[in-house]
């Protein structure tokens, strides 16, 4: 990992087109701009890194349920939540 | 929101498809292209949607670059019909779809040993099947669950 001290209104430059400027500098956070080309995704490290951990495991799905989980769903139509009142 | 199924798989003897789940009907040629790859498939961009009789009421998602990863999808409307889809506002600009363009949503289906089963309406894929181009959403949302429970128990 590349570490840089940077300190308000100063930026670092990725690659071609992508910035990353220290806006404001908190007590406990840190605000940061990010510039970047449209199709370059952003994301929240942590949220990122939650919608990976679940899309791996859907894709681990257990093949052998798959069959008659299906199975099961089509003789019973799909338990539908209570509408609200 | 509009959410539309996707066809009826193809008569016998047409194009057969890969997938985890077994060689199933669908035409590879039929490419969804993610304008960002899913998140921890992140060299994997073509995916092709696929149906059985079998699978049904799920539809199969698969990808066709390494590592071709197999996922079951299904319309989050009949999972939760009270489901409400969020585009960010740039939503319909990149998928390129006009405002009457329909657009297909799709949410990741996880099946764990045993038959418990989950879909992930945090993080729904949408289609614009006009256009061929597709993503996941991502943002920090938390209305819905990650692992909405299918199905009773």
């Amino acid at each position: 990992m590349l570490v840089f001290t940077r300190k308000r209104d100063e930026a670092i430059v990725i690659g071609d087109g992508i910035e990353i400027r220290v806006i404001r500098i908190g007590r406990d956070s840190v605000r940061i701009g990010i510039t970047a080309p449209k199709d370059v995704p952003v994301h929240r490290h942590e949220i990122y890194a939650l919608i990976c951990a679940a899309n791996l495991s859907a894709a681990a799905s257990h093949k052998a349920s798959v069959e008659s989980l299906a199975k099961r769903l089509r003789a019973v139509p799909i338990e539908r939540a209570k509408p609200t009142p | 929101m509009t959410s539309i199924l996707p066809l009826p798989p193809e008569p016998a003897g047409a194009a057969i498809v890969e997938t985890r789940f077994g060689p199933l009907p669908g035409d590879p040629r039929q490419v969804v292209l993610m304008l960002d790859p899913l998140p921890g498939f992140e060299s994997c961009r073509r995916y092709v949607l696929v149906s059985s009789a079998d699978l049904d009421p799920f539809t199969c998602l698969q990808g066709l670059d390494e590592p071709r990863p197999s996922f079951l999808v299904i319309d989050p409307l009949v999972v939760e019909p009270t489901f409400q889809a969020v585009l960010p506002a740039d939503g319909r600009r990149r998928l390129e779809a006009d405002d009457d363009d329909p657009l297909l949503w799709l949410t990741l289906v996880r099946v764990e040993e045993g038959g418990q089963a989950s879909v992930n309406l945090r993080a729904p894929v949408v289609v614009n099947a006009r256009r061929m181009i597709g993503m996941q959403l991502i943002s920090p949302d938390t209305t819905y669950s990650i692992e909405h429970p299918l199905g009773s128990a």
